[in-house]
C-alpha cells in the first residue's frame, strides 16, 4: 500500500460484506416465501423482504465502490487522499442512515415510514428500489457530494490517468442520476419514464464506467501489461457503453404508455448493449494472456476474469434474451427479468467489488497476497457462489419460459397464481442454490482469518 | 511478409471467423474457415487454427443444433417442458461456444496453442 489514507477503504469494505450478509438472508427468506407463503409472516412479509433485499444490494454495492474509489484514486493519483477525515465521518452517516432505514422497513408499516419520515413534504416514497424515506435520499445525496468532493479534489490536484477520469465520470454519472429519484409525477407514465433514468441509466450507464475502470486497475497490477494498452481497451469499452447503454434505455419503455417509436429506439440501441461486456471479456482474456508476471494474488485475477465473463453472461447474453419488443411482449416482467437481473448484478457488480476486496485486502494487511490456503478457501468460495449464482439463472430462465408458456402463450392462459403454484419445483430448486451461495459467501469471509503459509513474491 | 507473420495472420483470421461463425455470419464463418483451411500446410499454427475453429464449429453445430432438434422432436412442439429445455439449454451452451471462440481468438492473437489450463503461459 502506496499511501496511507487508502486503508480507509478497508472500513468500507468489512461493512459492504456485512450488508452483502444481510442481502443474501433476506434473498434466501424471500427464495422459502415463494414456495411457503407464510413464512415469517406478519414479521417480515414478502414485499417487505424484497425490499430490504434489494435496497440492501444497492446499499452495499455503493459501499463498495466507494471503499474501491478510497483505495484507487491515491495510487493514481500519486497523493494522499485530499481528506481522509472526511471519509471516515462520511461513513459512519452512511452506515448509520442505511441501518436506521432497514430497520425503519422491518420494525415500521410502510405507510406509518412515510408518515415519520415526512415523506409528504416531498413525497419521493413507494417505488421499486428507490423506497428510502425522502431524508434518507437526502443524506444519500449529502454523503455522495462528499465522497465526490473528497475523490475530485484528490484526482484534480494528483496524476490524471484515464482510470481515475473514467472512475470520477462514472461517480459523478452516479450521483447525477440519482437526482431523479426526487422527481415524482402523479402521471405513472412520466413516472416510470424517469425513475428509469435512476435504474437503468446506474446500472446500464454509468455504473459500467465504474466497472470498467475498476477491472482495469486490478488488471494493470496483476497482470503488469502496460497501462497504454489498457487505456486504449478502456476508451473504446466506455465509448460503446454510452453509445448503447444511454438509448437502450428505451427496452424499460415497452408497454408501459411511451410512444411507439421506443419499441424501435429500445430493442437496436438494447442489442447493442452486449458489446461492451464482450469487449469487457475479451479486454481481461487478452490481457491476462499477455501478462508480464505471475501475480501471488492468484484469487484476484481469478476474480477479475470471472467479473468480466459472468457480467457478459448475466448483462450480456441473459439482457439480449429478452430485450427484443416482440420477445419482451411476453417475457417482460417475468421470472427471465428477475434471472438476468440477478446474474447481471453479480457477474457485473458484486464480482468487481470482489475482485477489488480481494486484490486490496492483504495489501492493507501488510500482505503481498493472502497466504495459500487463504487463496485456495477463498477460490472454492469463488467457484461456489459462482456457480450457484449459474444454477439460479437457470432455475430462474426455466420458470420464466414456463410462467410465459402458461401465462402468456398458451391458448388457455392461466392465473398468475394458478402459474405460481406450477413454478414450485423450479423456486425450491431455485431455494437450494440460494442456500449453497451463502454457504459460498461464508466460506468467503471465511478465508480472511485462515491461517497458513505465506505466498512467494514471484512479481 | 514472413512466413511466420502470414501464419499469424491466418491464425488470427481463423479465430475471428470461428468467432463470427458462432455469432454475426453463422455458415458464412464456416465457409471462410475452410478456405483458410485449404491454404495452410500440416504443422503450422495456422493450420492448428483452422483446424480448431473447425473443430469447434462442428462440435458447436451438433451441440446446439443436433441436440436441440432432438429435445424438440422427442420432447413435442407442444410441450412446455420442450422450450423450458430448449431455450435454457441453447442460450448457456451456445455462450460458452462463444466464451471458448473468444478465448482461443485471444491465444491466437500471441501465436501460443491452447493449454491445458487456463492460466498457463
Amino acid at each position: 500500500m502506496k499511501y496511507e489514507s487508502q486503508g480507509i477503504a478497508k472500513m468500507y469494505f468489512i461493512a459492504a460484506i456485512g450488508l452483502f450478509v444481510g442481502q443474501i438472508l433476506f434473498g434466501v427468506t424471500m427464495g422459502l416465501q415463494y414456495v411457503m407463503g407464510d413464512f415469517l409472516f406478519p414479521e417480515i412479509p414478502f414485499n417487505v423482504a424484497r425490499m430490504v433485499h434489494t435496497n440492501l444490494l444497492i446499499v452495499w454495492l455503493l459501499f463498495g465502490f466507494m471503499g474501491s474509489a478510497y483505495y484507487l484514486i491515491p495510487e493514481e493519483a500519486e497523493r494522499e487522499l485530499f481528506s481522509p477525515i472526511l471519509a471516515k465521518v462520511m461513513f459512519w452517516i452512511f452506515l448509520v442512515a442505511g441501518a436506521l432505514t432497514i430497520l425503519g422497513y422491518l420494525l415500521v408499516p410502510y405507510a406509518r415510514l412515510a408518515e415519520l419520515t415526512m415523506n409528504d413534504l416531498l413525497p419521493t416514497m413507494g417505488r421499486e428500489f428507490l423506497e428510502q424515506p425522502t431524508i434518507t435520499k437526502i443524506g444519500i445525496v449529502i454523503v455522495a457530494l462528499a465522497f465526490i468532493f473528497n475523490i475530485g479534489m484528490t484526482v484534480l490536484t494528483g496524476r490524471k490517468t484515464v482510470i481515475n477520469l473514467v472512475l470520477l465520470t462514472g461517480l459523478v454519472g452516479l450521483a447525477v442520476f440519482f437526482l431523479f429519484s426526487f422527481y415524482n409525477p402523479d402521471n405513472i407514465v412520466l413516472d416510470k419514464y424517469f425513475w428509469w433514468f435512476v435504474v437503468h441509466l446506474w446500472v446500464e450507464g454509468v455504473w459500467e464506467l465504474i466497472m470498467a475502470s475498476l477491472l482495469a486497475y486490478v488488471l494493470i497490477k496483476v497482470t503488469g501489461v502496460d497501462r497504454e494498452v489498457i487505456e486504449k481497451w478502456l476508451y473504446i469499452i466506455i465509448a460503446m457503453a454510452l453509445i448503447s447503454g444511454l438509448v437502450g434505455t428505451g427496452h424499460h419503455f415497452f408497454w408501459i404508455g411511451t410512444p411507439g417509436y421506443w419499441q424501435w429506439l429500445g430493442s437496436i440501441f438494447s442489442a447493442l448493449e452486449p458489446i461492451p461486456f464482450f469487449m469487457m471479456t475479451l479486454f481481461a482474456f487478452n490481457v491476462v494472456n499477455k501478462r508480464r508476471r505471475d501475480h501471488p494474488n492468484k484469487a484476484a485475477v481469478l476474480w477479475a476474469l470471472g467479473t468480466a465473463v459472468m457480467a457478459f453472461l448475466g448483462a450480456g447474453v441473459w439482457g439480449f434474451l429478452h430485450t427484443l419488443a416482440p420477445v419482451n411482449f411476453y417475457t417482460h416482467g417475468t421470472q427471465i427479468t428477475a434471472a438476468h437481473g440477478h446474474m447481471a448484478f453479480y457477474g457485473a457488480y458484486v464480482m468487481v467489488v470482489l475482485t477489488m476486496i480481494s486484490y486490496s485486502m492483504p495489501l492493507m494487511r501488510g500482505q503481498k497476497a493472502a497466504n495459500e490456503t487463504a487463496q485456495k478457501l477463498e477460490i472454492r468460495s469463488f467457484w461456489t457462489m459462482t456457480l450457484s449464482m449459474v444454477a439460479i439463472t437457470l432455475l430462474l430462465t426455466g420458470a420464466g419460459i414456463m410462467q410465459v408458456y402458461l401465462q402468456r402463450y398458451s391458448a388457455d392462459p392461466l392465473p398468475f397464481m394458478v402459474v405460481q403454484d406450477e413454478l414450485a419445483t423450479f423456486y425450491w430448486l431455485r431455494e437450494v442454490a440460494g442456500i449453497t451461495f451463502l454457504i459460498g459467501l461464508f466460506m468467503y469471509i471465511y478465508s480472511f482469518f485462515v491461517k497458513g503459509k505465506e505466498v512467494e513474491d514471484v512479481e | 511478409m514472413t512466413t511466420e507473420e502470414l501464419q499469424l495472420r491466418r491464425a488470427a483470421s481463423s479465430s475471428l471467423f470461428s468467432l463470427l461463425n458462432l455469432t454475426a455470419l453463422p455458415i458464412i464463418g464456416f465457409l471462410m474457415l475452410l478456405l483458410i483451411y485449404k491454404k495452410t500446410e500440416s504443422d503450422t499454427l495456422d493450420r492448428y487454427y483452422a483446424m480448431l475453429g473447425i473443430k469447434t464449429n462442428l462440435v458447436a453445430a451438433a451441440a446446439l443444433l443436433l441436440v436441440t432438434t432432438l429435445m424438440i422432436l422427442l420432447g413435442g412442439f407442444e410441450s412446455v417442458w420442450t422450450w423450458v429445455y430448449v431455450i435454457s439449454y441453447f442460450v448457456f451452451v451456445h455462450a460458452m461456444f462463444i466464451l471458448f471462440a473468444t478465448w482461443t481468438m485471444v491465444r491466437s492473437w500471441t501465436g501460443k496453442k491452447l493449454t491445458k489450463s487456463f492460466l498457463s503461459k
